[in-house]
């Protein structure tokens, strides 16, 4: 199964993925300058969020066991067998917004307008995600979910190195992972 | 005799039986499994009916599941369970059958409490319970030629119900006994904007009353009902939507029932390992000793797939969560429901910006235990699980209610504005597919 992994440190809060995603996957021009002048406004699929200094990218993480699926009340959240991804049915979803209520990530959105719940599907039927494509800092990455293992060793050793290196000079640090 | 015997037996094929009996054949494909109900149809979102009888929604989309999808599931329907015989693992139906099982999982679900005023008396044409998909249909065929409607009981689903019937253009009276709608759940200040809404879309709303005598026309339909104030309204069709009451049956004669409750631990088993209850009818007991009744479409979803799994499993697995947690848009206000509020907890609440917008917490210890969030629902996901979580918001409080996620941001609601959510971001009427 494979998922949009994020890189909290190389994230600068730039939204440029936001404006992608609601481009690529909510407008019906497929254009920026065709989506911002429709209406409703297209909404992404992914948010950034953050304040003092830290920005991070907030997406569905597809849970195994996830909440929303045994929440919703006509069956328009599904999970694909194929990929494991989890999708909004658009003609079942009504806009009652249990699964919202039930996300305990927050990344399941309400889209008043539309009435419909909009949640990040990792473009699965598309080539690659709109969003991983466009970040122009590689923050977000598509990753095997067994191999996240591997990037987090990766982050761990680098960090180490750091704070080796950081040592060495004579002074104690507290490590801060997200910057 | 007929005599069939089965590895898993499951008494009621509402969102809890019906997900137990997928999920037990998805996780033991070698496993036989059998599925009774007393309806007609099963496998189909109890919670979408008022949607349906509204007109709002297709009857194809009301069903997850239709006979001859398979999945290797046996089902029954129709059929009621005459007795239960732990001892010899058996179970008999009204129709003859016996059905020996090795494990047994309950999901009776509820029945509609019946108002006091149709006790004593027959109960005429055109009253009915909001519950099943067959009564659904009746109310559907029967709203056609009688456009006046009264809902009875102001809960989740007399509110629902109103609202998709004042938008599908019936005049609609809500009564509630209390003194404001969803009396059990909501605080006066979360209820006041969302009542507002109701009448300001023209649902007339009647609170601290209830109905005490009816009229009834020579055909034997009901014409009339009066309010305790002594108002008699027209009424041609009088819904009831009061809650309801566990159909515990044929499981009273047994010593399953414990102080008049069915209750199970938090693996969802009874006081006997292999039978099973979930759903509308049990009582959980947690480890601190409360008794949790969550009855809720999500609970009732989760509970079954868990107690499908736990059927054959050698440790079973416990419930994550017992909250009793809501979710509605009425009519393009948002509402969530985390809760009522428990004995001295405190009240922690932050009104608007604008009319129709409330948030509101139950703290108790510094921890979350219930609480709403009207007409502004940001980061209401997460605001669930830090109080599933139980933990300790005495430093986040104020962010809680105001937090600075840009998931939803509501406009400054006026009177002009509400009314044209209410038009314009109610929930989506269907298509057929």
């Amino acid at each position: 199964m494979k998922v949009i992994a994020v890189h909290v440190d190389r994230c600068t809060g730039c939204k440029t993925c936001e404006l992608f995603c609601a481009t690529e996957r909510g407008s019906e021009g497929k254009t920026l300058l065709k989506a911002v002048q429709e209406t409703p406004l297209p909404q992404a699929r992914v948010r950034v969020e953050g304040g003092d200094g830290v920005s991070v990218p907030l997406q569905c993480r597809h849970c195994l066991d996830a909440p929303c699926l045994d929440a919703c009340l006509t069956g328009a959240l599904a999970r694909d067998e194929e990929t494991g991804m989890v999708w909004v049915k658009d003609d079942r979803c009504i806009g009652c917004w249990t699964c919202v209520m039930f996300c305990p990530y927050g990344v399941i959105y309400p889209w008043a307008e539309r009435k419909m719940a909009l949640k990040c599907d990792r473009c699965m039927h598309m080539e690659s995600s709109a969003c991983v494509d466009v970040c122009p800092t590689r923050a977000l990455e598509i990753v095997e979910i067994n191999q996240l293992g591997e990037v987090f060793a990766e982050k761990r050793r680098s960090a180490a190195s750091v704070a080796a290196a950081v040592a060495g000079k004579g002074g104690a640090v507290v490590l801060d992972l997200a910057k | 005799m007929n005599e069939a015997n089965f590895d898993l037996v499951v008494v009621g094929g509402g969102a809890a039986g019906f997900n137990a009996a997928l999920s037990c054949r998805a996780r033991y494909p070698e496993k036989r499994v059998v599925l009774v109900d007393q309806e007609p149809e099963v496998g189909y979102y109890r919670t979408l009916l008022p949607m349906f009888m509204a007109g709002k929604l297709p009857e194809e989309k009301l069903f997850f599941w239709r006979p001859g999808e398979g999945m290797g599931l046996e089902v029954r329907t129709n059929v009621k369970v005459r007795s239960l015989d732990r001892q010899a693992k058996r179970l008999t139906l009204e129709s003859g059958e016996t059905l020996g099982y090795q494990c047994l999982i309950l999901a009776p679900g509820g029945r509609p409490v019946v108002p006091p005023v149709f006790e004593r008396s027959v109960t005429p044409d055109g009253v009915f319970p909001v519950r099943s998909l067959g009564v659904a249909r009746e109310i559907k065929a029967w709203l056609l030629a009688h456009r006046d409607i009264v809902v009875l009981g102001g809960g989740l689903v007399g509110s629902k119900t109103s609202v998709f019937l004042r938008l599908a253009g019936f005049s609609v009276t809500l009564v509630e006994r209390e003194a404001h709608i969803l009396p059990t759940v909501l605080s006066a200040n979360t209820a006041r904007p969302l009542q507002r809404h109701l009448e300001n879309m023209g649902v007339r709303v009647c609170t601290g009353t209830t109905i005490d005598r009816f009229k009834a026309d020579a055909a034997g339909a009901v014409k009339a009902v009066r309010l305790a104030t002594g108002e008699w309204v027209p009424c041609g069709t009088f819904l009831v939507g009061i809650g309801s009451t566990p159909d515990v049956g044929f499981i009273r004669e047994t010593d399953l029932m414990r102080d008049g409750e069915l209750v199970v631990s938090t693996t969802l088993q009874t006081v006997d390992p292999a039978i099973f209850a979930i759903g509308d009818a049990v009582a959980i007991q947690t480890p601190d000793g409360a008794r949790a009744h969550p009855w809720t479409w999500p609970q009732a979803v989760a509970q079954g797939k868990l107690a499908g799994t736990n059927a054959f499993s050698a440790s079973p697995r416990p419930l994550k969560r017992t909250t009793r947690v809501n979710a509605q848009n009425i009519s393009g206000v948002p509402l969530m429901i985390l809760g009522g509020p428990g004995v001295g907890s405190s009240i922690e609440a932050r009104p608007g910006p604008g009319e129709g917008v409330w948030r509101e917490f139950f703290l108790d210890d510094s921890r979350i235990v219930g609480g709403a969030l009207v007409g502004d629902i940001a980061g209401a996901g997460p605001l669930h699980f830090t109080m599933a979580n139980a933990e300790d918001v005495s430093q986040r409080v104020a962010g809680l209610l105001a937090p600075r996620t840009r998931a939803f941001r509501p406009s400054t609601w006026t009177r002009l504005g509400q009314s044209y959510r209410a038009r314009n971001f109610a929930v989506k009427e269907s298509t057929p597919c």
